[in-house]
């Protein structure tokens, strides 16, 4: 061997080395990145179909289904014929032959030419034998029960994304992986296809809402806006213990199988999006924050004999002159007089303390879609009116479910329960993956507080009281009444015609199956709380009662042994003495 | 130099690295072939059947041709070898003529370079590297004591030059420029004056630039500088190839799972399948790679350090080098450090002519590290005596097994 071949050697294991050099930089050092450019190429995202979960209510029965509606669609470059194509399609799908046409001739690989046909109509496509048409599967939301819920169901747009309630509050969950995969695809963009369709089937959701009770609150609202010819009515029933919304309805309401054709406040969940003054249901926080803080008694009195109080320059009335009353007899007859004299002995920021406590101006957390958190001035921006207005549910603004929270937390022995609609996530498998936690609570009243406050709620349910008419047969039933004016937008001031009623109450007022609220905007003829909203409480509720086999508590006391289908459906036997 | 009164076996461990990678190519082009991607509607459906193994049946079946040839060449005696260099560059300068021949030639990408042979194709500028590689090997043993003179240097260059004028009319860029290099290369470790060298690059210098100024080729130099420039366009093989590569990292994607040849590398079962290796194993697989030529670099300079002639010496030490820069140039080209060429890689690229050459050349470098005692020396009795006792206690225990 010679010196030069030893060089040329030499050059050879240098180059070697260089080469080697190089593919380390290349393959260690530049990884990351060019791992990355990769990945970007050579995948593709494309969407795929995602059956959507179902909905059932708290029973397992179906609120919402998917039906298998297969989409039509075309290669325009295989179409031979187009004309005669349009013209059998035409007979076919029931549509004008030259929109078709159009579509036929277009200039590209893909065109729809009907989204989610029947699937007979899809048979009769088939049966044609047209080259260059295809189907795809797709699914049609259903909501077998038409209107029922609606509001708490929401809806979903064509290509099947929820846009409202559950449907899109639970949209991560009902469409799981998103429908949306990365396949593999070559450098001419071809997908690498693994064989079968991909398709993804999202989680199913299981409500709160019996589909009973709902039904049974919905026929009763029916009645009640055809009876007062009111603008809306709202109801909502929630188990007190723990949050869980039992029914949720409002008037007007929509088909979620065709949202489009209804106007959008009848889409509208008032029963958590609007606000209204509360008026004398919101005398809860005075009562609360009087026992509470112990600057009255049930029985202490206050004297309300001149049916008119001035407070901040405005003069507040009664709607007839009372006399001398106790703190239960204020709620009880709802005295406006009273209750400001009530608040203006707790002074500001004590009541508003209360006010706060109880959720008002807060949302309540509720997962459904639009919620607000109503208007509450803080003392600090108070005018002189302020507090006289607020002790009796003026100059605040509130959604029906805060108020409805307030009273469960009366039913319950003194917890602010974070209402829910959706008890459980369900796996396509039936596996439960989540569970919603109904033990979010905070405890705000002293049961002495709760115990008297029952008292004068119930008190308030009774011949003397102003919601004589929401009584419930065999069962005592405590509540509030309350009825506000509106305010004219012509003249910006109460009106005297336009006014919102509402009752809130629980039943049976010792251990509340649920406590429920009733609102009704602009009812005609009459408007009291007592005379419109209570009937329709005492109605839904005698039904639920009976629907939910709570025993009537007067044949209880007869010492009959009773077999008693409790909240959740657990049969117990339960002896009374 | 080996020892002329011993017996040599053929060196195995070269053919060890021939094989390993040559099963690595086996690997490789079936694992780039077998997904072939045809496209039909918006989907890309999986080849079934014996479209899977098309590519790999005719990757084998050039091997078995290969090793056949391999095996022939195995049996040449150097004297053999010699004789047959001169009518190998005849057959060689012929082959490549015929290319011109319409009918007889194959034209592809615009590029006459194959010869129609059934039932496959045939590259002859494969087999004019190997031809060249002889026709220098018997020159320069020939005229071993004219070195000074200016003629034995300018012969070798004119025949080079004649064979590069035809490859470049084809054309053929890369196979004129590696035939160059080992020429140029061979002529150097024979001993040819420097001067004479640096008068031939200082000539060619024009002529590259002659050649630069067709626009493809001075495009693919300038995109070599920086292919990130235009990554759809010019620079699309080179950054695809890095691509391929840097996904890899350390271990690679695993074998088969490469992405990069569903149409991304262009060239993948030939040009570019070091690029699909590094991808698939990562930097293990293509040091493998480099680790298997290094030794068989080693080996191959070892047999031409051995060599008992001029000739031998010249001959291996030419072919070891053709294979051995063929390999780096095409690590080099796919990792982007020398500009694009259209070369394979020697043992693992599909194709059926570099497949056949190289074995061939491999075949020669076997024989001509084994070796017999000197023949043609008279050798001792007491060496003769100690060869038949060797070889007699050889059966013995052959026979006792």
């Amino acid at each position: 061997m010679n010196k030069r071949a030893l060089l040329v050697a030499t050059i050879v294991f240098v180059m070697f080395f260089v080469v080697f050099l190089r593919l380390i930089d290349l393959m260690l050092l530049d990884h990351e990145k060019l791992s990355r450019i990769a990945r970007i190429q050579q995948t593709k995202g494309q969407e795929i179909l995602v059956r959507r979960g179902t909905i059932y209510d708290r029973n397992g029965r179906e609120l919402a289904i998917n039906l298998e509606r297969p989409s039509l669609y075309c290669d325009p470059k295989i179409i031979t014929s187009p004309q005669k194509v349009a013209y059998s399609l035409g007979r076919v799908l029931k549509k004008r032959h030259r929109l078709i046409l159009k579509n036929l001739k277009a200039d590209r690989r893909f065109v729809w030419l009907a989204r989610k046909v029947k699937p007979e109509v899809a048979e009769a496509v088939q049966r044609l034998k047209i080259e260059g048409l295809g189907f795809l599967p797709d699914t049609k939301r259903f909501y077998p029960k038409g209107t029922l819920a609606a509001h708490v169901l929401g809806f979903v747009d064509i290509d099947n994304r929820g846009l409202e309630g559950v449907e899109h509050t639970y949209e991560k969950y009902l469409v799981a992986d998103g429908g949306r995969v990365y396949l593999t695809r070559d450098a001419r963009g071809n997908i690498l296809y693994r064989g079968g369709d991909y398709e993804s089937v999202g989680d199913s959701i299981v409500l709160t809402i019996d589909e009973g009770l709902q039904a049974i609150v919905e026929e009763e609202l029916d009645r009640a806006l055809k009876k007062w010819q009111a603008e809306a009515i709202t109801a909502i029933m929630m188990d007190p213990y723990t949050g869980e919304i039992l029914a949720l309805a409002n008037r007007p309401t929509f088909d979620p199988n065709r949202p489009g054709r209804f106007r959008p406040s009848y889409r509208r969940n008032r029963a958590i999006t609007d606000l209204y003054e509360p008026g004398s249901t919101f005398k809860i926080v005075m009562a609360a924050a009087a026992l509470e803080e112990r600057v009255a008694g049930l029985n202490s009195r206050f004297d309300c004999s001149e049916g008119v109080i001035e407070v901040g320059g405005k003069k507040i009335r009664d709607s007839h002159k009372h006399g001398v009353l106790t703190l239960k007899e204020i709620i009880q007859k709802s005295s406006n007089v009273g209750a400001v004299k009530v608040a203006l002995k707790l002074g500001p920021e004590r009541f508003f303390r209360y006010v706060e406590l109880f959720g008002f101006g807060r949302k309540t957390g509720i997962d459904l879609t639009g919620e607000s958190p109503g208007i509450v001035k803080p003392p600090r921006e108070w005018s002189g009116t302020t507090q006289g207005a607020m002790a009796i549910g003026y100059e605040v603004m509130v959604t029906p479910l805060q108020i409805l929270r307030a009273y469960a937390a009366v039913a319950n022995g003194g917890y602010l329960v974070r209402p829910h609609i959706v008890s459980a996530v369900l796996s396509p498998e039936g596996l439960i993956i989540k569970k919603v936690n109904s033990t979010d609570k905070e405890k705000i009243l002293s049961s002495r507080t709760v115990k008297l406050l029952k008292e004068a709620f119930k008190a308030v349910v009774s011949e003397d009281g102003t919601a004589a008419q929401a009584t419930v047969p065999g069962n005592t039933v405590a509540g509030k009444t309350g009825t506000t004016r509106l305010i004219d937008p012509k003249t910006g001031r109460y009106s005297y015609k336009d006014f919102v009623s509402s009752f809130v109450g629980m039943v049976p007022a010792d251990n509340p199956a649920f406590v429920m609220i009733v609102v009704i905007w602009k009812p005609k003829h009459k408007y009291y709380g007592g005379e419109v909203a209570a009937p329709v409480f005492s109605d839904i509720a005698r039904k639920a009662l009976a629907y939910r086999y709570i025993p009537r508590e007067d044949i209880l006391k007869k010492n009959i042994l009773v077999v008693s289908r409790g909240i959740k459906n657990n049969i117990s036997a339960v002896e009374v003495e | 130099m080996m020892d002329p009164l011993k017996t040599y076996r053929y060196d195995k461990v070269l053919l060890f690295s021939v094989l390993a990678l040559t099963v690595m190519g086996v690997i490789m082009v079936y694992s780039s072939t077998a997904l072939m991607s045809l496209s039909q509607g918006k989907r890309l459906i999986t080849a079934q059947g014996d479209y899977q193994f098309f590519f790999l049946k005719r990757h084998i079946m050039t091997l078995a041709i290969s090793v056949t040839a391999m095996l022939i060449f195995y049996r040449l005696t150097p004297r053999h070898m010699k004789a047959i260099a001169i009518p190998l560059l005849v057959i060689a300068v012929l082959m490549l003529l015929a290319v011109f021949i319409p009918g007889v030639g194959l034209k592809i990408n615009g590029a006459r370079r194959w010869l129609k042979l059934w039932p496959s194709t045939f590259q002859p500028s494969e087999f004019a590297k190997f031809a060249m590689v002889f026709f220098l090997a018997k020159y320069l043993a020939e005229t071993e004591d004219a070195r000074e003179k200016f003629k034995t240097f300018i012969i070798p260059i004119a025949v080079m030059g004649v064979i590069q004028l035809i490859l470049l009319r084809q054309p053929d860029f890369g196979s004129a420029f590696t035939l160059g290099v080992i020429t140029v290369s061979v002529l150097f470790i024979a001993g040819t004056p420097v001067r004479y060298l640096l008068l031939f690059v200082v000539a060619a210098v024009p002529v590259l630039v002659a050649l630069l100024m067709e626009p493809y080729r001075l495009k693919r130099l300038l995109i070599f500088i920086d292919p990130w420039k235009d990554p759809y366009g010019s620079g699309f093989q080179l950054v695809q190839s890095f691509i391929a590569l840097g996904s890899g990292g350390l271990k690679g994607v695993g074998l088969g799972a490469g992405r990069q040849k569903l149409s991304f590398l262009p060239e993948i079962n030939t040009d570019f399948i070091f690029s699909l290796i590094g991808e698939e194993l990562g930097l293990i697989g293509v040091s493998l790679v480099l680790l298997f030529f290094a030794l068989f670099f080693v080996r191959g300079i070892r047999i031409a350090g051995r060599a008992r002639s001029p000739f031998s010496f010249y001959l291996s030490m030419g072919l070891v080098l053709m294979i051995t820069l063929q390999a780096l140039i095409n690590v080099a080209v796919v990792t982007g450090l020398v500009p694009t060429k259209g070369l394979p890689l020697p043992f693992i690229s599909y194709g059926g002519s570099a497949l056949l050459v190289s074995y061939m050349s491999v075949g020669i470098l076997l024989r001509l590290s084994k070796a017999e005692p000197e023949q043609y020396s008279l050798a001792t009795t007491q060496d003769l005596i100690k060869r038949r006792a060797r070889l007699k206690a050889r059966m013995i225990k052959r026979r006792a097994i």
